[in-house]
């Protein structure tokens, strides 16, 4: 019986792929898909350039170029407000992506290693809620929402902002540990739990070491995704908790220093690396 | 055992309460504008008073407004601007600090104690004031500049050289100021003659825009409506510009510090209050946001090139900068509608 159904598989899967190959290839060669793509490529990119630029400019301006210079580095460097919001910003980045990654996992280990049960889409939606609600209907209701229990429990503190960091951090975090969790062949799990493995030990020596990559991956995402917030941060920070993107747009309104400019290329470069570890990870895994 | 353990206890929570005020040990949270805090003024008040101080920065009124109003936010002092001290002060959020009966009320200029949002001062006191009129390139266009006609109908060389604040307020007041029709005004004849001018003018902007330094500095504009202190700094970078006081009048504005009514560290934030009527504290401000401060004798103590730069020390006979209350809700609906268009 295996065979008769196995080899019109085998023979009718080469066929669609062609012609998908093939339009692919078409897309490509369509007329006007390389100028778009570069217009494209270069509106995204052109104003990033010109941001990196100017960080070494010597000048007090960020649209006046005179010469080269790492001032503005050594500026930002020793300017206290930047200094410690950084320190809050990768304290708080950092509480958010442990304990993100790690209900994310949960999340995801619940989602795929079990038998569909009924309400699985309500709870993917659930989890990924904050994906789709607007940022700012967040931040409002965080607000309101912290203020009670602020004027309930009389605590304060940085906790409260890295809570909010968590919760809307556990989907980005999920979105690649599931991926990576429904690629992985169950079979393995099955073997060794033919073996006599408890559950525990099938999930320590089996299953956590091929999703690592996943949670790794979803840990990264994370990270860069608390570093960049802003609207959340910006309405619930307390006293003390400023982080670097919020003192950027603090700045705005006073005039912009090539200062600025410096700590974004910083975290620039910061995010480039994050998500290309993250790019590296996951493709010489999958080989 | 446990009465005399009581007893202690008591006493020493007595002793703290009463040490509080007098020592004025532990911490202070300033939430202001951002960039608008001299750390040198913060290192000296944190020396003197033994007390530690945290700032963070906000960038606009509304954001301020929206965590206050929400409360328990954890801070002491803020800095609002004229109307939304007298927003917050009408709701109750400020605390009555009666800065008038502090040590140093006497070095407060006496034309900033009555003022429309805080009569008498008996909650706020002045943290920097300014301006709101416009600069322009002296060599660009060379005949008198203290008109808003520059603005409105400007001559040949202006015209498409022009930079407007995307300001709702800034921009209707002008214009308002320009025909000489009264602030928040709910006339219908006198808005659609403003609608009218503005529409007209608008062929002759090149943007609306608040990076005005960045604007007139890279020479993509030749005149821009501006605050004074940006005015300065912009001049910094390209002398032939020139701040004007135009005859028709022009915005003045106030941040004031101010103490919250649930500041956990209320006698700190009272110590900070005096502190920065100081004319030497004041003067600290001045030199890093570069704006005056309203506190006598505090030019003393101010960098030369502020001392005698005309966007700070207004000329003899420039009219009265215009202080603009909060205007009703009907009115700002109104403005709302000949923004949109002006913005479409």
């Amino acid at each position: 019986m295996a065979k008769p159904t196995q080899t019109p598989a085998t023979v009718a899967n080469p066929d669609p792929v062609q012609p998908r190959r093939r339009r692919m290839k078409d897309l490509r060669k369509q007329p006007g898909f390389d100028t778009i793509a570069w217009i494209c490529l270069f509106l995204l990119y052109a104003p990033i350039a010109v941001l990196i630029i100017f960080s070494f400019n010597d000048n007090r301006s960020v649209v006046k170029w005179t010469e080269f210079s790492l001032r503005w580095y050594k500026a930002a460097f020793e300017n206290d407000g930047i200094r410690k919001a950084t320190v809050v910003s990768l304290q708080v980045a950092a509480v958010a992506t442990v304990f993100s990654t790690t209900f994310a996992t949960m999340a995801a280990l619940a989602t795929t290693r079990v038998r569909a049960f009924k309400g699985q889409t309500l709870a993917y939606a659930i989890i990924n809620q904050p994906l789709m609600v607007p940022e700012i209907v967040t931040a409002v209701s965080t607000l309101a929402f912290f203020g009670i229990i602020k004027q309930v429990t009389g605590l304060s503190g940085i906790g409260y902002l890295m809570l909010a960091h968590t919760v809307f951090c556990v989907p980005f975090a999920y979105m690649p540990i599931r991926a990576r969790l429904e690629d992985m062949n169950l079979t393995l799990e099955q073997a060794a739990a033919d073996l006599y493995a408890t559950p525990i030990q099938v999930f320590r020596k089996v299953t956590l070491p091929l999703m690592a990559p996943g949670i790794v991956a979803g840990a990264m995402l994370a990270f860069v995704v608390s570093l960049d917030d802003v609207i959340i941060t910006l309405l619930v920070a307390g006293p003390g908790e400023t982080t670097l993107p919020v003192y950027i747009l603090g700045q705005i309104r006073r005039g912009i220093t090539p200062e600025i400019n410096a700590v974004s290329t910083v975290l620039l470069g910061l995010s480039v690396v994050l998500v290309s570890i993250f790019f590296l990870i996951g493709n010489t895994k999958r080989t | 055992m446990t009465t005399t353990t009581k007893h202690m206890a008591a006493t020493l929570a007595a002793a703290v309460v009463l040490a509080g005020p007098a020592w004025a040990e532990g911490e202070l949270n300033i939430y202001n504008w951002g960039n608008y805090t001299s750390p040198e003024l913060i290192e000296k008040f944190e020396k003197e008073f033994d007390v530690d101080v945290s700032v963070d920065g906000y960038d606009s009124n509304e954001i301020m407004l929206a965590k206050v109003r929400e409360g328990n936010t954890g801070y002491d002092i803020v800095v609002p601007s004229d109307s939304t001290a007298a927003i917050m002060i009408e709701q109750g959020l400020l605390a009555e600090v009666k800065p008038n009966e502090m040590e140093n009320f006497s070095n407060m200029d006496p034309k900033w104690v009555d003022v429309y949002w805080d009569p008498g001062r008996n909650y706020t006191v002045p943290w920097q004031w300014g301006t709101t009129a416009f600069t322009v390139d002296k060599e660009v266009y060379d005949g008198d500049i203290d008109t808003l006609a520059l603005m409105f109908e400007p001559p040949e060389e202006l015209k498409g050289r022009i930079n407007m604040l995307s300001d709702m307020p800034e921009v209707i007041n002008a214009a308002l100021r320009y025909r000489g029709y009264d602030r928040c005004n709910s006339n219908t004849d006198e808005l659609r003659d403003i609608t009218g001018l503005l529409m007209s003018a608008k062929e002759h902007w090149r943007t609306m825009d608040y990076a005005t330094i960045e604007k007139l500095t890279s020479g993509d504009v030749d005149l821009s409506q501006t605050w004074n202190g940006a005015a300065m700094r912009a001049r910094d970078q390209r002398p032939t510009l020139a701040y004007a006081y135009p005859k028709e009048g022009f915005t003045g504005w106030m941040d004031n510090a101010a103490v919250l009514a649930e500041a956990p560290n209320m006698e700190n934030a009272k110590l900070f209050m005096n502190f920065i009527m100081e004319p030497e504290n004041a003067a600290l401000i001045s030199n890093f946001a570069r704006y005056a401060n309203g506190i006598t004798g505090s030019e003393e103590f101010m960098d030369e090139d502020m001392k005698n730069a005309p966007e700070i020390v207004m000329p003899e006979g420039a009219p009265a900068p215009d202080f603009v209350k909060p205007c009703p809700q009907e009115v700002t609906d109104l403005y709302n509608r000949i923004w949109t268009k002006l913005k479409q």
